[in-house]
């Protein structure tokens, strides 16, 4: 049973998800019961992993390059309990955001499952199927209610997510016409040989790999996508896009830069530049831009992409203490972007309006919410005392001692407008020039207390999650101490 | 020319279908076009001039072992082309769906509405 943890921690949501689909009924209790089981198995692992051990589990007993190897490291092992957690917290907000029938838990376990997958395997073409079950998947959960603009949006998305896979494809197989194996760790190992001969064809592969995960991480040019899809999905589907699924296009990235291309060693030293520019201007673009929304999602999705450009600059500056905020940074956007679309689904549904002229008045009919949401937007803005602070000094004392004091500048900047449009919300729920806030009551049937609590209680328990890493960052820093040290060490053994 | 630079080709005339053409049907084809050339290029990575199907036979130990193709990305490929075609069956799902909402396949015209 230990020897097979790291299959059985994909497989058990997996199963469930179909279990779900037939037998239609328990489907919450039976999501949640896959997704616990999943944390349980991954909990066991923690010393060994704290330790700094790896665990590779070789699929079907079948080693080397010709078999799939599951990997467990610092890396994964951090990312797949953020998957893991935002599960559970998000299948409990669902419960209020509107009675799902038991295909939408399908999918959302099937995406988690992906997700984990995408995160556990150590085969780079492994990692593209995982990729694409877990976009099918959220393409169907983007459109889930099959009316209005979330069509679109879905199909954008699609085209998109296509596309930029089609690429990830195209340079799977550079490199496998190169290397003549897929396994990551045997490709770093032998990446020299190969480098010192074919150093274009690398370079070719390299850039479309980037491109085709640049589109799902939404960096500055290929970002067309994410707002729509997710401004339109449900709430609880855009928390998951916002909080976790971006960051599964982040930690390919990771995969891709310091585990197979090497950023320290070879020839890609300039790389980290490259995003330390796209992340500036991704971070410009997104604050920008949520300036100028009128509707309360499609502001949180160009925060979304604020957050990501601060996210890149960390890896772009390639330090320790730059990996170690970008990572935290992770985390915590996570937490915080999870927390804001709840509180706005919540918003959506007593006000029945999406734009932010109608939330006036707010603040005085829901004031624990409205708290929640401040406190949320004050660990976006990067306001001592909340999480989001800690990170982004973090990357910004990183920036400084790497030379690039012009990153520090903008990411302020990006701070000041960041604060200007949260801010232009959070005196919006406080007006009192009129009392317009329409008393809608909920579609259809009274709501039952029980989901209500469902609905308020997930965000309260983020808020004080996030004050709390906010207080004491050291716990969040602890966890992703291996992964730094991994990414540090290239992975090669 | 031979299929690995094919393909390459195959592949920028699937993007322009998807970055140019307006109908929506259009782009599915653009995007199906791209998917087929990646499959292109992979196939004919594992591909030797004379090459045989991999399929081990008893007498090849004794004669000198001829060229068999490389089966592992045709191995990979048949989950790529899985892959492929249910993204194409969601995207031609949605494409029924936005048509009884709209009445209109334009995407010039649907994202004004």
């Amino acid at each position: 049973m230990k020897n097979h943890l790291p299959i059985l921690i994909i497989i058990f949501p997996l199963v469930i998800a179909f279990l779900i689909l037939f037998l239609k009924k328990y489907s919450v209790q039976l999501s949640l019961t896959g997704i616990f089981a999943s944390l349980f198995l991954l909990l066991r692992l923690t010393s060994e992993i704290l330790n700094g051990n790896t665990i590779a589990y070789h699929l079907g007993g079948w080693e080397g390059p010709m078999g799939i190897t599951l990997v467990i490291d610092g890396l994964s092992f951090y990312f797949s309990f953020l998957v893991l957690c935002a599960g559970i917290y998000i299948i409990f907000y669902s419960l209020y955001e509107e009675k799902y029938s038991s295909s939408y838990y399908f999918f959302l376990l099937l995406s988690i499952s992906s997700m984990l997958g995408v995160i556990f395997t150590g085969d780079i073409f492994n990692m593209y199927i995982f990729y694409e079950l877990l976009t099918i998947s959220t393409y169907l959960l983007i459109a889930y209610l099959k009316k209005g603009k979330s069509l679109k949006a879905s199909f954008n998305y699609l085209i998109m997510g296509g596309v930029g896979l089609s690429f990830f494809l195209l340079g799977v197989g550079f490199l496998y016409a190169l290397f003549g194996f897929l396994d990551i760790a045997l490709i770093a190992e032998n990446f020299l040989d190969i480098y010192l001969v074919h150093r274009e064809m690398l370079m070719v592969s390299f850039a479309l790999m980037v491109i085709g995960i640049g589109i799902k991480v939404a960096l500055f040019p290929l970002h067309g996508w994410l707002p729509d899809a997710h401004s339109l999905a449900p709430s609880s589907v855009s928390a998951l896009l916002s909080g976790i699924t971006v960051k599964i296009g982040i930690y390919c990235l990771i995969r891709i830069l310091y585990g197979i291309f090497s950023l320290e060693k070879y020839f890609f030293r300039r790389t980290g530049q490259i995003f330390l520019i796209l992340g500036s201007v991704t971070l410009l673009f997104g604050a920008t831009m949520a300036l100028a929304q009128i509707d309360l999602k499609r502001l949180l999705a160009f925060s979304t992409i604020n957050q990501i450009g601060i996210i890149m600059i960390g890896f772009g500056i390639g330090t320790k203490a730059g990996i170690t905020g970008a990572l935290f940074h992770i985390l915590n956007h996570a937490i915080l972007k999870i927390s804001l679309f709840f509180c706005a689904g919540i918003i959506i549904k007593k006000t029945g309006s999406r734009l932010l002229q109608d939330l006036k008045g707010f603040g005085r009919r829901e004031p624990f919410i409205v708290l929640s949401f401040t406190i949320a937007s004050m660990g976006m803005i990067g306001i001592p005392s909340v999480n989001g602070f800690i990170s982004k000094f973090i990357i910004c004392s990183a920036a400084i001692e790497a030379g690039f004091p012009l990153i520090v500048v903008i990411i302020l900047i990006a701070s000041v407008i960041t604060a200007a449009y949260y801010f232009k919300i959070i005196v919006l729920f406080f007006d009192s020039s009129e009392t317009s806030v329409k008393i809608t009551k909920p579609s259809g049937k009274e709501m039952t207390s029980l989901r209500i609590i469902f609905g308020y209680w997930p965000v309260y328990a983020l808020t004080g999650v996030s004050v709390f890493l906010g207080i004491f960052p050291t716990f969040g820093i602890n966890l992703l101490e291996p992964a730094v040290k991994l990414i540090l060490s290239n992975f090669v053994p | 020319m031979t299929p690995i630079h094919f393909s390459i080709l195959l592949f920028f005339i699937g993007l322009y279908g998807v970055v140019n053409k307006n109908n929506l049907i259009k782009k599915i084809i653009g995007l199906t076009i791209l998917n087929g050339s990646t499959v292109l290029f992979f196939i004919s990575i594992g591909y030797f001039e004379n090459g045989i199907a991999p399929i081990f036979q008893k007498d090849m130990l004794k004669n000198p072992v001829p060229v068999m193709v490389n089966p592992v990305p045709q191995a990979l490929m048949l989950t790529a082309i899985v892959i492929g075609v249910s993204v194409t069956a969601l995207a031609l799902a949605l494409i029924v769906k936005i048509y009884e909402e709209y009445k209109n396949l334009d995407i010039q015209q649907l994202s004004k509405e």
